[in-house]
């Protein structure tokens, strides 16, 4: 099978077992998950009629009136046409609006957090390793304590120096909310302005890991032959630390992306949750406090499906800067 | 630091705040006692001043310190037991478990875990959420990471010899699991749990923060949500929000310090001292030339590896090297042939030094040269071909990058097809097909790879080529054929080789002159028929005689 085909038979794979999970969990935990629903639904003034009823048990379970199977394909047939049901905590809304409303809050924050985080961490770590014996090298454990910091915790004092304290940013919310959401320069400032802290807390927070990895496997390239080899090739100092020692350091970074991807992911829910930012990592702890269990579990399902698709994104490319990963017969 | 001075410096503080959490709930009183003295701050009476209901922060903070290293202490021990069961065991029994296992490791891993541990929290009702519940989660959606590094180091443990020994000889799979490859892995179990055990508390302060915590548990994080939500730092109460942050990130960060001490132990490479000093010490002012054919003069160069205990590894070391001349450099290996090659260059590394003698290329004084004029000089008037042909080619770029980095830099008002053109020219002369250009290294046979590295060493038609050992890899056929090529290339294209190998009776069919070193010195230098027919010094003798010759008699030497 061909590397391509492989990694995307594995994050078929890997879906499966989260939509799966998704299915279980409710129905193993103790509780009574349809009751709390229906009761919710009513104080909301929504109808209880058993159509309403039935929509809950097929996510959340029947308690043994249908058959595990049954069950089963019913809740995958709901998910195949995009049905996850209504949410009751921003009643009558369905849970597919209120995910497609704030899903683009965080893909755009974690995403480019990450970004920025990766690119700054590798090429710290990257220099780091290379001007090894330098002052540069405290780096290492200045970052590798603010990562042991816990997210909220970082965010909080941020926003106490810098929001309460100084003045410098706002103390929470996605944009002004005198401003109507759309594609203007007023709003996107507004919107990029109010960013700015909930993305410092997770670079901090995240950037120590990269570094610490690339500059580990920075030190060992150099002592590879091949930059050896560069070096009396009488090549740029530049050139031999990029071309060849970062080119093959900055491969297991790579490789461990999805690792370190969960760690952002479940770090910016949580820093969401600080800032009030109308993100989804926000709107999961909403649906928890509020025993919105539809939402919940379609929310975990799209951050389930996010974080594998940008995984399986990174293991594509991956092949492309790896020429060896391609030609490799056995599974990794 | 050291390895160990950051070892030590990270158990003391871990050890101090493990025994803060042992002993602090002892000594500081009821943490849930009010008062009414809320938010009082630090001073006499409360260390650490108190919350808003009059509570003293120091026994919160030494009762959730015990509560937060419980729980960690909890989850690392479950995720350092599942990462093993999955990764270990799955990587020794090999096959279709292997496979399953793998796969089930790698779905968990790519599963993100925290809206999975929110998610699970959020189902089960707050009076049945306690310790065990939250500690049994957490581990569930951590140890997967943990179990991909071990099935790695297991994988490659169970075929070294002692492994198969113990299993050729029959001892059960459990005891070699848990004698043979168990002991190995120590290091970096111990790295997994120090992890596990900072993931979980941070974790776990996390689900705490957010109100989804063991309902029965007072930890940092309770303490964090509570802080929070009577408003500590809006009140300016730093006092109440601060140290439980701090207690995480110190202990944290302690643990950090272990982990790199660990990491130093797995990786020698990290561990070593690197001091970045000069690689020229002092240099013997040169003399003129004496000779229009003489290209390269070594002159009483030294060199010492700076240590605790200074290896002198290259000692008065004098040589010349004439016009298009072969001069073989032999003895055994440690004898410093190749740090003298790399110092002719000042490619030494520290803690290698010159430390006085002098390397003159055709009037140039090579140890007197500054950081770009070395740059300059390198490969377009002495390149090299290294001992290691196979790991000098950078694994992840084709070799036509490999050598354009070379025109690109050295000749950079070539165009790309004089480049191109150039490349293909290279490889035709050492009977490499130009349509391997393209290829990686990974693609072509220890052979083949090493004409790529000769075709390289060409490209500038250098007037020196030092090549160290580059046929000591290869089987006898291919290092015959080299061999033919490099002296065909040399009458072709008149450059001077300086060419370094063990094998003696090689550089006698091979060399103009040979040079035999041994500890750093030149014992014998004169030609090739010299040493053949009138050997002097013992020791060259001795490493005639150890070759046999094909007929079979210890020391006739007939290749």
């Amino acid at each position: 099978m061909g590397y391509h085909l492989r990694k995307v038979a594995f994050y078929l794979a890997a879906l499966w077992a989260a939509v799966t999970l998704n299915f279980v969990i409710p129905r193993l935990l103790p509780g009574n998950p349809v009751d709390i629903l229906m009761a919710k639904l009513q104080q909301r003034g929504g109808s209880v009629d058993p159509a309403a009823r039935q929509a809950y048990e097929t996510l959340l379970g029947t308690g043994g009136r249908e058959s595990f199977a049954q069950e089963y394909l019913a809740y995958l047939g709901n998910l195949l046409r995009g049905d996850l049901g209504v949410s009751v905590s921003a009643f009558p809304a369905k849970v597919s609006d209120v995910i497609g409303d704030s899903l683009p809050w965080t893909i755009v924050l974690v995403g480019l957090a990450t970004l920025i985080s990766f690119v700054l961490g590798v090429g710290l770590g990257a220099l780091v390793g290379w001007k090894r014996g330098t002052w540069l090298d405290a780096l290492v454990p200045a970052t590798t304590m603010l990562s042991a910091v816990p997210y909220f915790w970082l965010a909080l004092i941020l926003v106490a120096l810098l929001s309460s304290g100084l003045g410098w940013f706002p103390l929470n919310g996605g944009y002004d909310v005198v401003l109507d959401p759309g594609w203007n320069p007023e709003f996107l400032g507004s919107a990029l302005y109010h960013g700015i802290l909930p993305a410092l807390t997770i670079v901090l927070s995240s950037v120590g890991g990269w570094l610490l990895g690339m500059r580990n496997m920075m030190v060992s390239a150099m002592s590879e032959d091949y930059v050896l080899t560069a070096r009396a090739k009488g090549l740029t100092g530049s050139r031999v630390m990029i071309r060849y020692a970062a080119r093959n350091a900055v491969l297991p970074s790579v490789a461990g992306f999805a690792i370190s991807l969960g760690f952002v992911v479940s770090g910016s829910i949580v820093t969401e949750q600080v800032f009030s930012y109308p993100g989804i990592g926000s709107k999961l702890l909403q649906a928890v406090q509020n025993n919105d269990y539809a939402l919940m579990q379609g929310i975990f399902l799209v951050i389930t499906i996010a974080v594998l698709g940008a995984n399986l994104v990174v293991d594509l490319l991956y092949g492309l800067i790896d020429a060896r990963t391609r030609d490799r017969s056995t599974v990794s | 630091m050291t390895w160990s001075g950051k070892l030590r410096a990270g158990l003391l503080l871990a050890g101090l705040i493990v025994l803060f959490g042992l002993v602090g709930p002892l000594l500081t009183g009821d943490p849930a006692t009010i008062r009414d003295v809320g938010l009082t701050p630090p001073g006499d009476g409360h260390l650490l001043g108190t919350t808003i209901t009059g509570q003293d922060v120091l026994a919160q903070l030494a009762h959730a310190t015990r509560g937060s290293l419980w729980i960690g202490l909890l989850v690392g021990v479950m995720a350092t037991v599942l990462s093993g069961v999955f990764g270990i065991v799955g990587a020794y029994a090999g096959g279709a478990v292997d496979e399953a296992f793998s796969l089930f490791s790698n779905v968990m891993l790519v599963i993100p875990g925290l809206p999975l541990v929110i998610v699970v929290a959020g189902f089960v009702p707050a009076d049945q959420r306690g310790t065990w519940t939250i500690s049994l989660v957490l581990a569930i959606t951590g140890w997967a990471a943990a179990a991909r590094v071990l099935r790695a180091q297991t994988l490659s443990l169970r075929n070294r010899d002692y492994v198969a020994a113990a299993r050729v000889s029959g001892e059960k799979t459990w005891r070699v699991i848990c004698v043979e490859i168990l002991p190995n892995l120590l290091p970096i179990l111990a790295s997994q749990f120090v992890f596990a055990v900072v993931l979980a508390i941070l974790s776990e302060a996390g689900l705490s923060f957010l109100g989804l915590g063991a309902a029965d548990s007072s930890t940092l994080g309770t303490m964090l949500y509570y802080a929070q939500n009577g408003f500590a730092l809006q009140r300016e109460a730093w006092w109440w929000f601060v140290p439980p942050g701090l207690v995480i990130a110190l202990f944290g960060g302690a643990l950090s310090l272990v982990n790199f001490s660990i990491d130093e132990i797995i990786n020698p490479a990290l561990r070593e001292r690197v001091r970045r000093g000069r690689d020229v010490v002092a240099t013997t002012p040169v003399v003129a030339p004496a000779d229009e054919d003489v290209v390269l003069t070594v002159s009483d160069l030294n060199v010492v590896y700076q240590g605790a205990t200074p290896v002198h590894a290259v000692k008065d070391v004098s040589l010349t090297l004439r016009r298009g001349e072969i001069l073989g450099l032999a003895g055994e290996s440690g004898c410093g042939k190749t740090t003298l090659a790399y110092a002719v260059n000042r490619l030494h590394r520290p803690p290698a030094e010159v430390t006085s003698g002098s390397v003159v290329f055709d009037g140039v004084d090579v140890l007197a040269l500054g950081p770009e004029e070395l740059r300059r000089f390198r490969w377009v008037r002495l390149s090299m071909v290294f001992q290691g042909a196979m790991n000098s080619l950078n694994p992840v770029t084709p070799i036509s990058a490999q050598l354009q980095d070379v025109l690109r830099t050295h000749r950079p008002s070539m165009t790309a097809t004089d480049r191109a053109a150039r490349c293909a020219e290279v490889l035709r002369l050492v009977g490499v097909d130009r349509a391997r250009l393209g290829s990686y290294p990974h693609e072509l046979s220890g052979g083949m790879r090493q004409r790529v590295m000769i075709a390289m060493a060409l490209l500038l038609e250098p007037q020196v080529m030092i090549m160290d050992e580059p046929t000591t890899a290869l089987d006898v056929l291919v290092q015959r054929e080299i061999l033919n090529e490099i002296k065909r290339l040399r009458d072709e294209l008149r450059f001077a080789v300086v060419f370094i190998t063990h094998d003696l009776p090689l550089l006698l069919e091979l060399s103009d002159r040979i040079a035999v070193m041994r500890e750093g010195e030149v014992v014998e230098y004169a030609t090739a028929e010299e040493m053949y027919l009138r050997p002097r010094h013992p020791y060259t003798r001795q490493l005639l005689a150890s070759f046999p010759s094909l007929t079979g008699e210890r020391g006739a030497l007939i290749r």
